[in-house]
């Protein structure tokens, strides 16, 4: 391993996250609640680890090979988080440290989790920080380091792979820095529209910058303790549950309406299943929940919110899925696995890989009475290959092992029954953020202990990053010298 | 700008290493997975998967917009397609590697009617450069600037050689009569340097000095280096470079004899080349080699498909006691390991391909300022020589050098103005229509005007 390297990289990344909170304390200035000595403290903390690992560590090689990639992504989103939850304990917030490391995490890997009880009189410049940590972690730290950084030699290809989701990492432009500076833009412009639209909503635009942020990075913290239902408004539903969609679906096809039209970005197969799925959902849960709603259009409206926000992986709530009949909070359990689009700020297992995986059974069940007919399975026109095949089958292993484990783990404490203690890893672990029973989406995570906020916060990290970057990080090969 | 290559071959491999270190846009095509995943991990490119001749796969890759398509995979016919179509398509110009004789005969009209920009012969250009080492035998490697008029040699330093051991400024007053050539650049240890007058040579280096063809020669007439005529040559290997080569030396009046371990490619060659003397066996046999008479040769080239076997044969090629020991080798890796064994002359097919696409590549970069008439990669591509011509409007026409700013890591090696070679020093100046050689030790140069600045 090249330590040097991995220090190098380190260090600017924290660098990168100082010069991220500035604006926090901007805002935390203009509103003077008392938050700006905090936000300082913590920028003062980060520029004196940063910038002595920045310029002393020297890397005389600084090409990459898999093992400091995957080192570097995982390392760095653990660094982030550490010092991404001072603020919350130097304002007095959260000022347990783990309460504050969990609501870090759960803000860089999207998940919007939370421990934080009191919302109303809470200060605005931590909690545009919270909200910031959203965006951020969603597009990935370091697609915006190597966006910022002048190039850092061939092989950086590692890095955003280990950090954007999905199978396989689908390059759109020749060079990876353009590539993290397109992706940048297509993200940036998204938000501002987002947030155009919820300020002509209606919104003030202090919560309509935290509802973009929070929608952007499909994380779900909210200002308000009742999110996004708060604000009782079809309009901004509207506008929430189609961004919501719009940040699940893979930024590549964005850019492929640029460079080949509509009818192009149009033709995606995972975006069809995506669709499919989210009609689907949508469509049987507005029949399941009807007797509980007025009309119909109450019911597809909640109904198409929750889906869209779970779909995505956000997490943001307009009505308590928890009092719903048993048949729509399966469904939504379901879709907490599946996820959205590869390439997208969203989390789960991902729409192609379930896709993939479809068809892969349909074939398995063909070969049983036809064995000797050839068959490939075809995904987005291309014929998928058996390693790559493998390669899905075994991830939506580990990541069910992985769901398990937590749950058994969460449990170890014995405060909640199992359907809090299951849906809390899961949620967890596919970045959603409400779960079912006692963590469900006018709940909170505050009734677990340390430990188990330890293990959630290990999920929330190893489901951002597909769990294999995490995992390596426990393998001793790894931290070997080269 | 915004270069396809098609192959993730040795040669669109290299190639592609250095078009990114030059900041351009690469996209490779190649339909092996394998290649492409690996490829993928090591370089910072867009990588297609499919084959180059097809349409769509080419319009994936968005030949429309391409600057450049370089066809380099194993198959000539797929190359020429490739070229055919992606020029239909839009790309603005085309390059292809061309290799088998057969076509190379009627290269102009096949050239005409597909729309190839430029075709590479690899094995041709291979050829043509052993010849000239065959014709100077004391060069490791020739170039030639300024159309012929300007020769570049690089030759390693031997205890015994006058020229070692003493700064470059004394050495005209201590050995008046050496012919005065320009010391261009140096490698010692893996390192290239660009000598200044303080500089000594040292036994052991590879140094390269320019100047006008007869003061070369002088010069190394001087350093008692340039008695040796080649007349005998063992050639190992029947393949291309081998017919490519007998071709042109033996009309030079060189004997040749051509191992060839394939009886019915042997046969097909005897046919070809009459007056080679062609024998059919294993030409890493070391008891074949010394009965057909190794020992007696004056040069000996070793041109397998496989490195290793060119180097093992090479390196006993030199320890016979043959005086001129040429081997293939395309492995970068290799050339470090073997340095100082005596095997000074290795010439790499798929570096001069390479050399020759850059080339054209950066004569385009920019189609204001003054392009790249020559470009010669020294050392592994570790130090450049190119050539321009100065234009009447540069800034710096007619101004001494000595006030102009030059950049670090460049030297201006040689002036040729009007047929006269000056090797240049602080007084003189730059005229508009002078071709220029530039020494550039690892920066990228394609304007003049990114060398000399006012």
């Amino acid at each position: 391993m090249n330590r040097l390297l991995v220090g190098y990289l380190l260090g600017a990344i924290l660098l990168v996250e100082a010069a991220a909170m500035a604006p926090a304390l901007l805002i935390a200035l203009i509103y003077g609640d008392g938050d700006a000595m905090a936000l300082v403290k913590s920028i003062l903390a980060l520029l004196a680890v940063g910038l002595p690992l920045r310029f002393s560590c020297k890397p005389r090689e600084r090409n990459f090979r898999a093992r400091e990639g995957f080192l570097v992504v995982a390392l760095s989103w653990v660094a982030l988080s550490a010092f991404g939850a001072l603020p919350f304990v130097f304002s007095g917030e959260l000022p347990n440290y783990e309460d504050a490391f969990f609501e870090a995490v759960s803000g860089f890997t999207t998940t919007g989790a939370t421990v934080t009880t009191h919302f109303e009189g809470a200060p605005h410049g931590v909690m545009f920080w919270r909200s910031f940590t959203h965006w951020i972690g969603g597009m990935g730290v370091l697609v915006l380091t190597l966006a910022l950084l002048p190039k850092m030699g061939g092989r950086t290809s590692h890095l955003v792979r280990a950090e954007s989701p999905g199978p396989t990492l689908s390059k759109i432009v020749p060079k990876i820095g353009d590539m993290a500076k397109i992706l940048y833009v297509i993200y940036l412009v998204l938000t501002m529209v987002e947030f155009g639209l919820l300020m002509a909503a209606g919104m003030g635009p202090y919560d309509a910058a935290i509802h973009a942020m929070g929608t952007a990075g499909t994380g779900g913290f909210s200002n308000y303790s009742a999110s996004v239902g708060y604000f009782q408004s079809g309009w901004i539903d509207l506008i929430i549950t189609v961004f919501m969609l719009i940040f699940g679906t893979n930024f590549a096809l964005y850019y492929r309406i640029f460079t080949g039209g509509w009818r192009d970005a149009l033709r995606s197969e995972e975006l069809h299943w995506f669709v499919g799925i989210f009609v689907l959902a949508t469509g049987l849960i507005t029949v399941i929940i009807l007797p509980q709603y007025d009309s119909w259009v109450q019911a597809l409206r909640y109904a198409g919110f929750q889906v869209s926000s779970v779909m995505s992986t956000t997490g943001y709530a307009t009505a308590d899925f928890n009092l719903w009949p048993v048949a729509a909070k399966m469904i939504i359990v379901i879709l907490m696995f599946i996820g959205s689009c590869a390439g997208s700020t969203a989390g789960g297992i991902k729409v192609c890989r379930i896709g993939m995986m479809c068809k892969q059974g349909l074939r398995a069940v063909r070969h049983t009475f036809q064995p000797r007919k050839v068959q490939t399975v075809r995904f987005e026109g291309k014929g998928v290959s058996e390693g790559l095949v493998q390669e899905t089958a075994t991830f939506i292993f580990v990541y069910v092992a992985m769901v398990l484990l937590g749950a058994l783990l969460v449990s170890l404490e014995g405060n909640f029954d199992l359907e809090t203690n299951f849906t809390a890893a899961l949620t967890c672990m596919s970045n959603v953020g409400p779960g079912m029973g006692a963590v469900g989406p006018v709940e909170d995570f505050t009734g677990y202990g340390p430990f188990s906020k330890v293990v959630l916060s290990l999920l929330m990290l190893a489901g951002r990053l597909e769990i294999f970057p995490m995992l390596a990080l426990f393998h001793p090969a790894i931290w070997k010298k080269q | 700008m915004r270069i396809l290559v098609v192959g993730d071959g040795k040669v669109g491999h290299t190639l592609a290493e250095q078009l990114i270190r030059e900041e351009h846009d690469v996209i490779i095509i190649d339909n092996n997975d394998a290649v492409l995943q690996r490829c993928e991990d090591a370089l910072d490119v867009l990588c297609i998967h499919g084959n180059g001749a097809n349409a769509r796969t080419l319009m994936d890759a968005g030949v429309d917009k391409a600057d450049i398509l370089v066809a380099a995979t194993a198959s000539d016919e797929i190359n020429m397609l490739c070229c055919l179509i992606a020029k239909r398509l839009g790309a603005q110009y085309t390059i292809a590697r061309i290799r088998d004789p057969e076509y190379n005969e009627s290269l102009a009209l096949l050239q005409h009617e597909t729309g190839i920009d430029m075709a590479v012969n690899p094995e041709r250009a291979t050829a043509l450069e052993i010849s000239r080492l065959l014709r100077f035998p004391f060069a490791n490697n020739i170039e030639y600037f300024a159309r012929g008029q300007v020769e570049m040699v690089e030759f390693r330093a031997q205890e015994k050689d006058v020229v070692v051991g003493c700064p470059l400024r004394k050495l005209n007053t201590r050995l008046p009569e050496i012919p005065k050539v320009l010391y261009a650049a140096v490698e010692r240890e893996g390192r290239v340097m660009i000598p200044n007058g303080d500089f000594i040579i040292l036994p052991g280096d590879r140094v390269h000095v320019a100047g006008e063809m007869m003061t070369v020669t002088n010069y190394f007439r001087f350093l008692g280096k340039h008695s040796l005529r080649i007349k005998n040559v063992m050639l190992l290997g029947g393949g291309r470079i081998s017919y490519y080569l007998a071709k042109v030396i033996v009309p030079m009046g060189i004997r040749v004899a051509m191992i060839e371990i394939n009886p019915a490619k042997a046969a097909s060659l005897s046919e070809a080349l009459p007056h080679v003397n062609v024998i059919q066996g294993d030409g890493t046999d070391q008891e074949l080699l010394e009965q057909e008479g190794l020992q007696q040769m004056d040069a000996f080239v070793a041109m397998c498909d496989r490195d290793e076997e060119n180097l093992m044969t090479g390196l006993f090629a030199v320890k016979q006691g043959v005086p001129k020991v040429i081997v293939k080798n395309n492995r970068v890796g290799y050339a470090d390991i073997i340095s100082g064994m005596g095997l000074d002359s290795i010439v790499s097919p798929k570096a001069s391909t390479c050399t020759a696409i850059l080339r054209y590549v950066r004569a385009r970069v920019n189609g204001e300022g003054t392009k790249v008439e020559r470009l010669y990669r020294l050392m592994n591509g570790k130090a450049e020589a190119l050539e321009f011509i100065a234009r009447e409007e540069d800034p710096y026409i007619g101004i001494a050098l000595k006030d102009l700013q030059v950049r670090p890591g460049t030297l201006i090696a040689v002036i040729v103005r009007q047929g006269k070679v000056i090797v240049p020093f602080g007084g003189d100046h730059i005229e508009a229509g002078d071709r220029v050689v530039i020494i550039a030790c690892e920066t990228v140069i394609n304007d003049l005007n990114e060398v000399i600045h006012r």
